[in-house]
């Protein structure tokens, strides 16, 4: 059944996984939902295992392209333009501002981070990795005294969470993930009785059991307290062996493919075989409801409001008929429920330009990443670096505790890709190997032999607070090519999260020791993501987790939405996406948002019955 | 086909792998036709020839010989150096100025010459040596398998679910 008017129940602003959840669970209990994607659809690419117009012509794109960034199979579109690593630069200190790329940057450090503006969202490069946040995460600032408050508890999430666990189609053991073995109460999860993510947690790589034996019994000293060093498995939403009757859904359109991760080694920038949960999973069901219709090409510009009642009365968009031209027909739509699912900053655009849901003057603000930063060496013996997804365990133990009155928490990815984020290793440091090195003939293929599965990184996911001055603004002087607002961004790195890096530091550096790693890391003053703290440098890099710009509170004079995710401002509007959540924590955020997202759907459902 | 045969021959030398093993992987006639695309053919004559003249790197004598009439020729060493990368990476790099103002291609035109290093094509990415030489699999490619990543990586061991 196709909806016809220009009125709809819920239009939702955004087709990545927040939108997609939105579309499915409303569609599915028989509203009429359009959803407005910025981006291009894939035009049945996704759906179609054929070479030229098929999925294959994004792995084409990547198997050629010279720089493998999480965007690089993905087309570029100046109508949606999105921020690449590649445009990341140092904001220069004799110019008041860096505009290289999409973002315009004033510093005083780079916002290192990325999104995919395309239906699918940046799920369609997403690594997949589906923590829980602790109970402490959501109590911040009564705790510790530091960053803010959640309106709601862990107990009061732990049900949707199971629901987003069970619909991403996560792998894991329940019994693993509540940390009830790691020797650290802060960081214990409490789990419902009997619950059990779908499928089976996805096997360790071979580096992991290796870390797991070296590092048993291991801890490490901070402020007078002992915490242990843990290796851990890291609950993925990548398909593993089902647990009962869970059929895990299958390569979007094609439920032949992509049964079981089949070690590509490629989870970003993109799975070949869709054994990855991407949005578009989810956006196919919506569809299958017959009550979701999804309009991509489809820039949502401004909000209008209805000054009597204060809802959001209009979406007004640019639909753009190619990438080639700028050319666009101005339209705009009517829902009794608006939802904005368009990602932190274009979620904070959008509400910027058109000056709503902003009484607060906290739009924009609090924006968060995970700076991450990277340690790097040589094991001693070949621990098959450069196999299986990219990281299947972690060292969760340091996540929580009561450091965190004074320095950020943090979280150590192993990765299970040896130097290739650090060095880029093999494609851009075997050219040395020639060039620098005089290697050739067996000897060229002796050391790469040798060394190469050798190589292994730790990622250190550090903890960044809630800050006003980290934020989203607009400014009229930089707009896109269809004349809508770049993001401007001010950022800053603070001492609370460099203590954490130095922490961070010092940890792997006892790791290293005890394992007999030889270290590799170096810090140069000339990366976009250097910082020094008491006297030492560090660098961080983006993690693609944007948190906070239009956090969810208790208070409407300090936060955007409430606890059902609506705007105080707007009583038809809600907000969804990692920008409600008031603090990062140490958790990837995609869990943690898919989880308030079915809870703001069921909110929405209630609210649609009193019209 | 005797250029593709010296092609291989040459190749074999500067890889470390057999030539049966290069010609294993299907992309040799491209590499081959992407050298003579950017290097004149007189120059790739001259490396043949010199290579064939120092013949098998078995010996210190022979590789001093290689090192000095091959490698550091300032003509020969950055084609050898580009066939290595060609075969392990999959990528054509440009040479330098000064090189190709010298041994570039005849027509000096613009269009001669790449604007910049590209991949060569999507099989030559998944055949590359680099992959093999490091006991994986490219990234994105050729499929191990479920749960093969918790194996040992230097053993012989496959794909087993038990």
């Amino acid at each position: 059944m196709t909806h016809h008017h220009n009125d709809y129940d819920v239009v939702i602003v955004g087709a990545g996984i927040a939108g997609a959840i939105m579309a499915k669970q409303l569609g599915e209990q028989g509203k009429h939902v359009l959803v407005l994607e910025a981006g291009t659809g894939t035009d049945g690419r996704f759906f179609d295992q054929g070479k030229e117009q098929g999925y294959e012509s994004y792995m084409e794109r990547f198997f050629t392209a010279m720089a493998k960034i999480p965007n690089a199979p993905y087309p570029n579109n100046p109508n949606a333009p999105q921020p690449l690593v590649t445009d990341i630069q140092k904001p220069p200190l004799d110019k008041p501002v860096s505009d290289h790329g999409y973002f315009v940057q004033y510093g005083p450090d780079p916002f290192a981070s990325t999104y995919t503006r395309s239906e699918g969202g940046t799920t369609l490069h997403w690594l997949g990795t589906c923590l829980r946040m602790l109970p402490e995460d959501f109590e911040l600032q009564s705790r510790f005294g530091r960053g803010r408050d959640w309106p709601i508890s862990y107990q009061e999430l732990q049900p949707w969470y199971e629901i987003a666990e069970q619909h991403i189609g996560v792998s894991a053991n329940a019994d693993v993930q509540n940390y009830h073995q790691i020797d650290n109460p802060s960081v214990q999860l409490p789990f419902a009785e009997n619950y059990n993510y779908p499928m089976e947690q996805i096997p360790q790589s071979f580096l992991d059991q290796y870390l797991a034996k070296g590092l048993q019994g291991m801890q490490v000293n901070i402020d007078d307290h002992t915490y242990p060093i843990d290796v851990v498995a890291t609950p993925q939403g990548r398909n593993g062996m089902p647990r009962g009757d869970y059929r895990p859904v299958g390569a979007v359109g094609n439920p032949d493919l992509g049964q079981r991760c089949a070690g590509n080694s490629n989870c970003v920038p993109i799975c070949p075989i869709q054994a990855k949960y991407s949005a578009l999973k989810t956006l196919e069901q919506a569809k299958q409801t017959g009550n979701v219709t999804i309009e991509t090409q489809a820039v949502a510009y401004h909000l209008a409001v209805d000054d009597n009642t204060q809802n959001i009365s209009k979406v007004h968009y640019k639909r753009y008929h190619s990438t080639d031209s700028a050319a666009f027909e101005d339209k705009a739509v009517t829902g009794k429920i608006v939802v904005l699912a368009a990602h932190a900053v274009e979620n904070a655009k959008l509400l910027l330009a058109s000056n709503v849901a902003n009484s607060s003057d906290q739009v924009g603000r609090n924006l968060m990443d995970h700076p991450t930063m990277l340690t790097w060496g040589l094991m001693p013996c070949k621990i098959g670096a450069f196999r299986g997804p990219g990281s299947t365990s972690g060292i969760p133990s340091l996540r929580g505790g009561a450091f965190r009155a004074d320095q950020a928490a943090f979280r150590i990815e192993i990765g299970n890709w040896g130097w290739s984020w650090p060095e880029g290793a093999p494609i851009a440091t075997v050219p040395d190997l020639i060039d620098k090195q005089g290697l050739f003939g067996p000897a060229l293929r002796h050391k790469i032999a040798e060394e190469y599965p050798r190589m292994f990184r730790f990622g250190f996911l550090v903890e960044q607070l809630p800050d006003p001055d980290n934020r989203v603004t607009i400014d009229d002087q930089y707009r896109d090519q269809l004349g809508n607002y770049r993001p401007v961004i001010h950022y800053k790195v603070t001492d609370y999260t460099r203590a954490g890096m130095a922490q961070a530091k010092e940890v792997s550096d006892a790791i290293f020791q005890r394992l007999g790693v030889e270290p590799f890391t170096q810090y140069k003053t000339s990366d976009p993501g250097y910082v020094q703290y008491q006297g030492k440098g560090y660098v961080y890099n983006g993690a693609g987790h944007l948190v906070g710009t239009h956090l969810m509170g208790k208070d409407p004079t300090d936060s955007v939405v409430n606890r059902d995710q609506r705007s105080w401002d707007h009583p038809n509007l809600y907000l969804v996406g990692c920008g409600n959540m008031p603090t990062i924590a140490t958790s990837n955020p995609t869990l943690t948002m898919a989880a308030l997202t079915f809870w703001a759907a069921d909110n929405v459902l209630n609210a649609l019955d009193q019209y | 086909m005797y250029r593709l045969s010296d092609f291989y021959r040459l190749s074999a030398a500067l890889t470390g792998y057999e030539e049966v093993e290069l010609q294993g992987t299907g992309v040799g006639s491209v590499y081959c036709q992407t050298l003579s695309k950017w290097v004149r053919q007189d120059v790739i004559e001259a490396l043949y020839a010199q290579a064939e003249q120092i013949g098998a790197l078995d010996n210190d004598a022979s590789q001093a010989r290689f090192y000095d009439q091959i490698w550091n020729s300032a003509k020969l060493g950055p084609v050898a150096r580009n066939i290595i990368k060609m075969w392990y990476l999959s990528i054509w790099y440009q040479l330098p100025a000064d090189w190709n103002a010298l041994y570039g291609v005849d027509d000096f035109s613009a269009d001669k010459q790449p604007v910049e290093d590209y991949v060569i094509s999507s099989n030559a990415y998944i055949q590359g040596l680099v992959w093999n030489a490091l006991g994986s699999h490219p990234m994105g490619a050729k499929q191990p398998g479920y749960g093969t990543w918790a194996f040992p990586g230097d053993t012989a061991k496959t794909h087993n679910l038990d």
